[in-house]
């Protein structure tokens, strides 16, 4: 084994969060309570400078490090930078929040940058292990973090739920692994995918473990009918830790599904293309008509987060033939969305008037004209209207879907589309149409408020001008 | 080999038999003490398989540990053993449905797998030349140093989650810190006061200015 | 390799049949005349109220889960110890990586105060 400085520089970002959250474990029992700050302000800093690190270091071509645990590639770099980018907005917009639930604690901090630790382990996964192994850390430190509002039952609730059928996933998930091992009798995603070249359906092993695999990260995504957890948890989580789930750990699961199923079961693509159009259609239907009859705001965008998994398997399933650019592009405009979204939704909740039902967005735009606006920006963009970035993302995904002769899904996602507006334009008319019912101010420092300006105005943004969004997706997946 | 053969199906047995005393124990107690059983029982099997290592892990690891944590755990949650038993039938459909399914998987994959030996210590990895522990070890701390480390984090994520969800300072607990009455000196425990010798019982006049307390 | 675990095997069942014999003497030879007053169950004079089993604290729980921990940091020295003088240096280095991981965890275990008993 050889520890070149290839090799420590390709991990750098992992060894910057990895090595931070060890130290600030330690600097955090030295400070009193009210110096919080700091290992908070050093925890955004470490994330912020660990994705400048991946965007720096990226390679110009893919290649497998530390015997092949790692894998250092182009979709893996851009990957990376959101995911950090994400957690650290996520950290920004959850300040005011956590102090509120008195969960201002290092421990959250320190989770929080563990948890970045393994989804970046996720999307530079080299071999089964590592994938494993990343999302482990990841899911062991989310479900900590839920937990962590230990007063709350909905907040019990939904770590509870989540640990165990977030535990049944990875159960589910583990034993198709092992069978994929054991049928091409190797760890490393290359010789799985060169197995599965070789092989292909003849093996029944590797069907089996394919299915499997499929299933566990329909799981993680939140597909249906492997959703049923998603409400419950988006709903009874602390809201700040609501904004990891439904923002970057959810690019973690895409980030995971990109390196298994494309990266080591690539060839059998005509298989899973199949299962992502069934699972497209049901998350769909499922998201946006049970989205409807939804009165509370995180369980409505909770649904909202399943229709648009619908969406993001739409792309995949056209994928193979017509690239993943699409898909990854849905991703990273989603985490971006998915981020602003309950990141103002988090900072509105308060405990004398918990902004937990769509009625309480009434007149937000005549006592907070910005944030009201902010909102309908990020509304637009979810609900998928011109000229936001949402639009554009699903424009792609259509299209693609187009090119890969599944026209039928295409309009279906169309339709689909149509009948989700609808919810998202409920939360519009509150704000802009009903009368103020009661004064709900978004909490939050003025950090936070410029971050989740920056955010949603980003989103309107790249609708408009999609290029740069579309080049780096391109530029992720040339390599694939 | 006939001996091995026989200790294998001794070992199957009890691990057969311990494992339905697991689901089938009333008292949820007895059910762990049964899986210790059928973990140590596991750990022959392992054994005669030629996975030494995996053997002593399972003693170690499980036996010695996880079954304490789920004593424990056991005996902190307030179990109603008769509505645990509800429903029972219900769910025999479903779970049934699971086991077969799984049951064929195991049948396809013993198929798929070939046949290699069972029993008998020398078919695993590294037949007798080098032990299964000495092979573990050589990759373990090399070609799998990533997936090493990063499980040393998944056990500090263990460790930090178990210490901010359960422990809970109580306020009003008093106790001794010894390393406080160790460090004390002379000067925080004794004070020397120079008082003035008194001398007549009652003084008549002390002046305008003195205090008053006295008085009266 | 497997004849090196005789002893044990010999030992195992030496438990066992201590265990077995004691019991079954126990059964054989004791006199039994059981009637159902003697049967039944008995605390200072009145039939017992509740369950045996006491509702343990949460810290239990903790202390148990921090001997996991470190139990599992036990099992992957083992094969280590084992080929330590085959790995040289990059084990050694790889193994104070992981020792000082668990280190610092522990550091933050006993900064607070998990490891007192109040």
């Amino acid at each position: 084994m050889t520890f070149g400085t290839p090799e420590m520089l390709a991990v750098l970002p992992e060894l910057v969060v990895m090595g931070m959250a060890l130290g600030l474990l330690v600097l955090d029992l030295y400070l009193r309570p009210d110096q919080r700050g700091i290992t908070f302000a050093l925890a955004v800093a470490t994330l912020a400078v660990a994705a400048v690190l991946a965007a720096v270091l990226v390679p110009g071509e893919a290649r497998t490090l530390l015997n092949g645990q790692f894998l250092h590639d182009r979709l893996g770099a851009v990957l990376k930078v959101f995911l950090l980018g994400g957690t650290a907005l996520a950290l920004i917009y959850g300040r005011r929040p956590l102090q509120r639930l008195a969960m201002y604690r290092g421990e959250l901090f320190i989770l929080m940058l563990l948890a970045s630790a393994g989804m970046m382990l996720m999307a530079s996964a080299g071999t089964l292990l590592m994938a494993y192994l990343g999302l482990e850390l990841m899911s062991l430190s989310l479900y900590t973090m839920i937990a962590m509002d230990r007063d709350s039952i909905p907040a019990t609730e939904g770590a509870v739920k989540y640990f165990l059928l977030g535990s049944l996933a990875s159960g589910i998930l583990l034993y198709g692994l092992s069978l994929v091992f054991g049928a091409s009798g190797s760890l490393a995603l290359d010789e799985i995918a060169a197995h599965a070249a070789r092989a292909g359906v003849s093996d029944p092993l590797l069907v089996l473990g394919g299915v499997f695999v499929a299933i566990g990260l329909a799981f993680k995504l939140g597909a249906v009918p492997f959703h049923m957890w998603i409400p419950d948890v988006y709903h009874g989580s602390p809201s700040p830790v609501t904004v990891v789930l439904a923002s970057t750990s959810k690019l973690a699961a895409f980030a995971l599904l990109m390196r298994l199923l494309v990266g080591g079961l690539g060839p059998m693509a005509e298989q899973w293309q199949v299962i992502a159009g069934a699972l497209a259609v049901l998350s769909l239907v499922v998201g946006n008509v049970v989205a409807i009859a939804q009165t509370a705001i995180k369980r409505m965008l909770a649904y909202s987060a399943i229709a648009h998994v619908g969406f993001l398997l739409i792309g995949l399933a056209s994928a193979p033939t017509s690239g993943y650019m699409a898909p990854v592009l849905y991703m990273l405009l989603y985490t971006l969305m998915g981020a602003a979204a309950f990141g103002i939704v988090s900072m509105l909740d308060r405990d004398e008037a918990p902004a937990r039902t769509i009625d309480d967005f009434a007149g937000l735009s005549r006592t907070h004209p910005w944030t009201a606006f902010l909102m309908l920006i990020l509304m637009f963009a979810l609900a998928g209207v011109p000229p936001t970035g949402g639009f554009m993302a699903k424009l792609y995904v259509f299209q693609a879907a187009v090119e890969a002769d599944l026209v039928w899904l295409a309009v279906f996602g169309v339709l689909m589309a149509v009948i989700g507006a609808f919810y998202y334009l409920r939360v519009v008319k509150a704000m802009y149409f009903d009368p103020p019912e009661r004064t709900l101010g978004p909490v939050g420092d003025r950090v936070a408020q410029g971050a989740v300006s920056v955010n949603a105005l980003a989103v309107l943004g790249l609708g408009i001008l999609p290029g740069p969004l579309v080049e780096l997706s391109l530029f992720a997946v040339a390599g694939i | 080999m006939a001996v091995t053969q026989a200790i294998f199906y001794l070992f199957a047995t009890v691990l057969v038999v311990a494992a339905l005393m697991v689901i089938t124990a009333r008292n949820p107690v007895h059910s762990v003490l049964f899986l210790v059983l059928s973990f140590v029982n596991g750990a022959g099997l392992f054994l005669l398989a030629g996975a030494e290592f995996l053997a002593f892990t399972l003693i170690l690891v499980y036996v010695g540990a996880v079954m304490v944590l789920f004593l424990f755990v056991l005996m902190m949650l307030d179990i109603n053993l008769q509505r645990m038993r509800e429903g029972f039938l219900n769910y025999l459909p479903l779970g049934a449905v699971i086991a077969f399914v799984l049951v064929v998987e195991m049948g396809a994959m013993l198929a798929a797998g070939g046949s290699g030996a069972v029993v008998g210590g020398d078919g695993a990895l590294g037949g007798t030349e080098a032990g299964n522990t000495t092979l573990l070890g050589r990759v373990l701390y090399d070609t799998y140093l990533l997936p090493f480390e990063v499980a040393a984090l998944v056990l500090l994520v263990a460790l930090v989650a178990a210490i901010a969800l359960t422990l809970r300072h109580r306020p009003d607990v008093k106790k001794q810190d010894p390393g406080q009455q160790v460090r004390v000196r002379r000067e925080d425990r004794v004070r020397l006061v120079d008082m003035p010798t008194e001398g007549a019982p009652y003084a008549p006049d002390t002046g305008a200015t003195g205090s008053k307390g006295g008085e009266g | 390799m497997l004849e090196s675990y005789l002893p044990i095997l010999v030992f195992l069942a030496i438990a066992l049949g201590v265990g077995v014999i004691a019991l079954l003497l126990n059964f054989l030879v004791a006199p039994r005349n059981p009637d159902p007053e003697k049967l039944s169950p008995y605390e200072s004079g009145f039939e017992a109220f509740e369950d045996a089993r006491l509702r343990f604290d949460v810290r239990y729980y903790l202390v148990a889960i921090l001997f996991i921990v470190f139990d599992l940091e036990i099992a992957f020295f083992f094969p280590w110890a084992v080929v330590l003088d085959e790995l040289g240096a990059t084990g050694f280095v790889a193994m104070a990586i992981f020792l000082g991981i668990l280190v610092v965890g522990f550091i933050y275990e006993w900064k607070k105060g998990a490891l007192e008993w109040e």
